[in-house]
C-alpha cells in the first residue's frame, strides 16, 4: 500500500511516513518517538527546515542534549505538513504498541488530522483496537480485512513452483493442499 | 547529509521505519492486496482533497488476515 502511494507521491508531490508498530520494539514505540519517526520521514526527503535545525541547536545546549518534547514535535509537524502539498501518514498494526502508548498516539494523531487538513491517516490494527480508534476518530471510514482467497491462491501456487522436492509433487497433491489451505483460510 | 543533518534526524526519533519497509517490500508478494487499492472507500481516501471527512481510514483485520503484507 505505502509502494502504490510513492509510486504517484514524486508526479503528485505527496509526502509519505509509515511506521510499523511491533510487539518487540513496544518499549521503544513511544508516542514521542513515534511522531519524532513520522517528522523525520517528512522532513528527510529534502533540507532540514529552520524550526527544526533551530530546536535541536537550543535541545543540545540544555542539559547537554535533550530529547525532544512531545508538544515541540507537535508543532514542528504542523509547521512541515503545512509547507506540504498533501501529507499521507501510515501507521501499521496498532495493536502491537503497548496500550498504555494509544490514548496519547491517538489523540496526537488526532491533533494532526484537526489541525492539517493537508494530512490523511491510514491505520491498521486488530479488531479491538477499532473500538478505541473510533472514539478518537468517529468519522474514521473502516475497512474490514479478510484473507483474499486470490491473493492466497497466488501465494500458494508461487510456493508450490519453489519447492525444493518438486518430483515428490504431482498434478493431484497439488490440487488438494490448494484446496485444504482455501478451505481452512475461508473459515477464518 | 551533513553531519549535523545526521545527528538532528537521530535526534527527532531512535526508531527507523524505513527500514523495516525495505525489507517487506522485498518479501512481499506483487499483486497481493491490489484489491485494496481499488477499493472505492481507499480511493476516496487517497483522491479527496482537504476533506476533513475523509482524512481516516482503519483497516481491521485478524492476525495473518493480510494487514502488513502476505509472504
Amino acid at each position: 500500500m505505502i509502494d502504490s502511494l510513492c509510486d504517484r507521491a514524486e508526479e503528485e508531490n505527496i509526502a509519505i511516513a509509515g511506521l510499523y508498530c511491533d510487539f518487540l520494539a513496544r518499549q521503544e514505540q513511544t508516542t514521542i518517538n513515534i511522531m519524532g519517526a513520522i517528522l523525520k520521514q517528512l522532513v528527510g526527503r529534502g533540507d532540514v527546515p529552520k524550526d527544526v535545525r533551530e530546536a535541536f541547536q537550543k535541545a543540545k545546549k540544555d542539559f547537554g542534549g535533550r530529547g525532544p518534547r512531545l508538544a515541540d514535535l507537535m508543532g514542528m509537524l504542523r509547521t512541515t505538513i503545512a509547507s506540504l502539498p498533501r501529507v499521507f501518514i501510515c501507521i501499521d498494526a496498532l495493536d502491537e504498541c503497548l496500550p498504555e502508548h494509544l490514548p496519547d498516539l491517538f489523540s496526537s494523531l488526532r491533533d494532526i488530522v484537526r489541525e492539517c487538513p493537508k494530512a490523511k491517516l491510514f491505520l491498521t490494527g486488530r479488531p479491538h483496537v477499532r473500538e478505541d480508534a473510533l472514539r478518537y476518530f468517529s468519522k474514521a471510514v473502516v475497512i474490514p480485512i479478510s484473507p483474499n482467497l486470490d491473493d492466497i491462491q497466488n501465494y500458494v501456487d508461487m510456493k508450490l513452483d519453489r519447492d525444493p522436492e518438486p518430483e515428490a509433487m504431482n498434478d493431484g497433491l497439488r490440487a488438494d493442499i490448494m484446496k485444504v489451505i482455501l478451505e481452512r483460510v475461508s473459515d477464518m | 547529509m551533513s553531519n549535523e543533518d545526521a545527528e538532528i534526524m537521530r535526534w527527532l526519533s531512535p526508531l527507523e521505519p524505513n527500514n523495516r519497509h525495505q525489507s517487506l517490500r522485498t518479501d512481499r508478494l506483487g499483486g497481493v492486496g491490489d484489491w485494496l487499492l481499488d477499493m472505492r472507500e481507499f480511493r476516496e481516501w487517497r483522491g479527496s482533497e482537504d476533506g476533513v471527512d475523509k482524512a481516516v481510514v482503519f483497516c481491521s483485520g485478524n492476525p495473518g488476515a493480510g494487514k502488513t503484507y502476505l509472504r
